[in-house]
């Protein structure tokens, strides 16, 4: 890692054309990825990311770049070739850098260096196995294990400088069912902020074969029905609806260029009273947990909405100044290449109080989601999308035939006041989020909800 | 430490701990990028990365690991990273590096005209962009995303078999996303240009202005009733659907069971006014490459020809394995990401009717021009899509009113089947490798839902 020195003397020369803040950046990663196809494996790979980026602000203008020529010279290069883009006269600004140790709240154990390659390859084949043995028409299975270790150092010239190490793995779980010509897939993928002792209480069989269960359910299931109907979208990885339908829209990117749905609108009734929504960045160890954010402000729970009122939104340093708000630990970003912005890190729909039996039961006719898929919206129009990777019709208070290749589309303030179930069943699932700082582990959750009516994307008619 | 030397020590220690064959393959990008924000430069950025890849047979297995820190004390742990990737692969088909094609055409890319443009001209083209697109129209209320980047790529492949391929490209890409509003309706509209010659050539202002037609065209859409319409796909929707299922066409998706193709090459699987074709050599393809990350020189070539399958993709390894030829679709994403099969510009070759004349010819259809969640609603296994899109509705020959909150369902191979005409407007979806470009595309029946 860079020495404070060095830092100081490269925030310095950023600040010398009169940006009025300046921060830094360092990554030093390890990643490791070995991907099992069949149950053998095909492909290993490792390495290390490794650079610096530099921020400079001049109000709301920031300037942003990154080199992995970390030698003195070049650092002090970029940083006075940064600077250049900004023509103001130098501030009277002191840095006083001053180092601050972090009390870490994700107890890490196991490092993945400190594990052999073979062990995780033994952990891969485990749910191969499994996935291979649900079902005679599992015809083939795509394990992926990927680790990292993160160390990161951030400083800032209002005096920040701490260093910070992230720990991650997951083990992503892909099982294809084959029936005549026709293939569906079922997919897991548990991960966590943590050690590799996350292993060592993870039933990985059940995930494969909940994975393998998945696949040769929808390749027996036919075609979901079109149109308007009302939508059971059960817990875990169908948080992916508040993440999609509201999380980005709640994002400063959005809000504070006014291009979001949910701009000015904090105190309103926004969503069903029913909904309370949680972005919590200090979960311990969940995957998309920190103890510190990307610009090296500590994480922390944040109220997005609360009984349907909107009373929060995710900001980051630059959107805080555009908005006039503080920070609420949300800056995230992929790598030392992306310039940190307002991201989510744990979002869900907190738990209500019906019974997910209660739920299905009171419900004549719907379309039930058990797992979705992913999602993208567009946060100008609120318009959302994600896919279904398990459905089934609710006829009459019962679940029955299984349906496969439905869609789910609509609008987010539109399907947040039209929720008018919450369960008591809240759970987590993990993804990656993709937006303009890049992609990042976040988790999404909620427990089960009911929403009176979505479109449904299917390729048969009406009901 | 400079990049010739840093290889000849890799080398040197690598065959010290048993690597027989080597290969480095680097990568190095310079890129600015400029963001404008109400009349104002929002964000500058300056980066330069370098990286390098290094792979090795070790024990006849092919070891890779990756670096971006070029020092000294990294070329150990590189190695001993490599190695160990090398020991627990089980698919123990022995693969070799490559070295080298008799020849290699040349792609040019890389025009002095964009290096030579300097910040301020970038700025300006920013600012320029975002304002002839809010100054379109009153109804457009926000340039939400605007951007300007030129980027300079170099690649670089060596290795101790003698292979020794370099490429070096340049680009300049304009990027508007425009917002309309009219009483409570808000659409939204996207346009992008990309040239690898110079300014003018990017032609800005009719990006912009194209943004903000695309978004006030979409005010006060609305569903429609859940039928089977006809529907013309727009070329940039066609071709952003084609490129979520390029896997279809890779050799190795076909070995390992995962390609709705494998088994079939020689049969008819699509209508036979479909020819689908790779064309790595294009003047102006945003994929252009003269060799693949394996080094192997790149052609065009035709997978689908006339609706008959004819090939799929390979890398030297599936190609061994099929007991073809490698098609030189080796590809590396970055230096951090391991190889995979993909295509370099994957085409539908266009037909001869325009745009206008496809919707003239259309009694009562939709004109899908834009697919929204691509990755999330394409399942590439099995070939079926049901994806939002929005677009208009055509009613006796003409654009009648624009349509949202719909979805279009079906199996891409089903919609290649269902082709009644294609479009003369052949367009790309995307800036980097494994680009898709496509013509509109008019089928006879989608499944669309609605209301």
């Amino acid at each position: 890692m860079l020495s404070q020195k060095l830092t100081e003397d490269v925030l310095t020369a950023a600040l010398d054309t009169g940006g009025d803040f300046a921060d830094l950046f360092m990554e030093d990663k390890t990643v490791s990825t070995i991907k099992m196809i069949g149950g053998a494996v095909d492909r290993a790979n490792s390495g290390r990311d490794y650079g610096v980026g530099l921020r400079i602000l001049d109000g709301m203008f920031a300037v942003y770049a990154y080199t992995n020529d970390l030698s003195r010279d070049n650092l002090l290069q970029v940083a006075r070739q940064a600077a250049q883009a900004i023509r103001g006269t130098k501030r009277d600004l002191t840095l006083d850098l001053r180092k601050s140790v972090l009390t870490p709240r994700h107890l890490i154990r196991v490092l993945p260096q400190d594990v052999t390659k073979a062990r995780k390859v033994e952990w891969m084949r485990r749910a191969h196995e499994a996935a291979k043995g649900y079902d005679p028409q599992i015809s083939q299975t795509e394990v992926l294990f990927s680790d990292e270790d993160q160390n990161v150092l951030i400083a800032n010239s209002d005096g920040l400088f701490v260093e910070d190490r992230r720990v991650r793995t997951r083990m992503s779980i892909t099982a294809v069912a084959t029936k005549g010509s026709e293939k569906q897939s079922g997919f897991y993928g548990p991960g966590a902020h943590r050690g590799l002792e996350f292993y060592d209480n993870l039933d990985i069989e059940w995930y494969a074969r909940e994975a393998a269960r998945t696949a040769v359910t929808m390749v027996n299931a036919d075609y979901a029905p079109s149109g308007k109907m009302p939508v059971i979208i059960d817990n875990e990885f169908g948080g992916v609806i508040f993440h999609e339908a509201c999380g980005h829209g709640l994002e400063a990117t959005s809000v504070a260029k006014k291009a979001s749905v949910f701009t000015d609108k904090v105190g309103e009734l926004v969503a069903s009273p029913l909904v309370t929504a949680i972005d919590d960045g200090t979960i311990p160890n969940a995957w998309g947990s920190l103890n510190i954010d990307d610009e090296g402000t500590p994480t922390q729970r944040n109220v997005l909405i609360e009984n349907g009122v909107l009373k929060s939104y995710l900001i980051d340093k630059l959107g805080g100044r555009k908005m006039g708000m503080a920070s609420t630990g949300s800056s995230r970003r992929e790598s030392y290449k992306f310039a940190p912005t307002s991201r989510m890190n744990n979002t869900y729909i907190a738990a209500g109080d019906s019974m997910p039996e209660e739920i299905i039961a009171d419900t004549e006719y719907a379309l039930y989601c058990k797992y979705l898929g992913g999602g993208s919206v567009n946060t100008a129009t609120g318009e959302f999308n994600f896919a279904v990777r398990e459905g089934y019709l609710v006829r009459n208070g019962k679940i029955e035939q299984p349906v496969r290749g439905a869609t789910l589309i609509g609008k987010g303030i539109d399907v947040l006041q039209k929720i008018d179930r919450v369960g008591n069943n809240l759970g987590f699932g993990q993804g990656m989020c993709g937006s303009i700082s890049g992609s990042i582990p976040a988790d999404v959750g909620q427990p089960m909800i009911r929403v009176s009516e979505l479109t449904v994307g299917g390729r048969k008619g009406a009901k | 430490m400079e990049l010739k030397a840093f290889q000849q020590q890799l080398f040197t220690r690598g065959k010290a701990l048993g690597f027989t064959d080597m290969e480095v393959y680097y990568q190095a990008a310079r890129d600015t990028v400029v963001r404008a924000f109400q009349g104002e430069v929002d964000s500058y950025t300056i980066t330069e990365k370098a990286g390098l890849s290094f792979r090795g047979v070790w024990q006849g297995k092919m070891g890779t690991a990756f670096t971006e820190q070029i020092e000294e004390q990294a070329i150990d742990d590189l190695l001993r990273q490599a190695k160990e990737n090398a020991e627990i692969l089980e698919n123990v088909d022995p693969e070799e590096l490559f070295a080298g094609s008799p020849s290699y055409r040349e792609v040019n890319q890389h025009s002095e005209r964009l290096l030579h443009l300097s910040s301020e001209q970038l700025i300006e083209t920013a600012i320029r962009l975002e304002r002839v697109a809010l100054q379109a129209d009153p109804r457009i209320d926000l340039v939400n995303y605007c951007q300007v980047a030129r980027s300079e790529g170099e690649t670089f492949i060596s290795n101790t078999k003698g292979l020794d391929c370099h490429h070096k490209s340049a680009r300049l890409l304009g990027y508007v996303s425009a917002v309309a509003k009219e009483a409570e309706q808000v659409s939204s509209g996207m346009e992008f240009g990309m040239t690898f010659v110079d300014l003018d050539a990017l032609n800005a202002e009719e990006v912009a202005r194209q943004a903000a037609s695309e978004a006030l065209a979409k005010l006060n859409g609305d569903t429609i009733e859940s039928d089977d319409y006809p529907v013309i796909l727009r070329n940039h929707a066609a071709a952003s659907l084609l490129k979520a299922f390029t896997s279809i066409f890779s050799g190795e998706a076909a070995e390992k069971g995962l390609s709705l193709l494998q088994d079939r090459i020689g049969e008819q699987v699509v209508g036979a006014n479909i020819t689908i074709l790779d064309d790595p050599l294009l003047p102006e393809g945003p994929g252009s490459m003269p060799f693949d990350a394996e080094g192997v020189a790149t052609a065009q070539r035709s997978l689908i020809q006339d609706g008959q399958l004819l090939t799929f993709l390979h890398n030297n390894k599936t190609a061994k394995k099929a007991g073809v030829a490698t098609t030189g679709n080796a590809v590396k994403a970055s230096y951090r990401a391991a190889a995979t099969i993909a295509p370099h510009n994957l085409i539908i070759a266009p037909g001869e009717q325009s745009l206008d004349e496809l919707i003239a010819g259309t009694e009562r259809g939709l004109l899908l021009v834009e697919f929204q969640g691509i990755h999330a609603g394409t399942n590439s296994v099995s070939g079926d899509f049901s994806l939002s899109c929005l677009g208009y509705l055509i009613e006796q020959g003409k654009v009648v009113r624009p349509v949202n909150q719909i979805t279009a369902s079906g199996n891409i191979l089903d919609l290649l089947k269902q082709v009644d005409a294609l479009g003369d407007d052949l367009r790309f979806n995307g800036f980097g490798s494994g680009a898709c470009g496509s013509p509109s595309l008019k089928v006879k029946s989608l499944s669309i839902s609605g209301k």
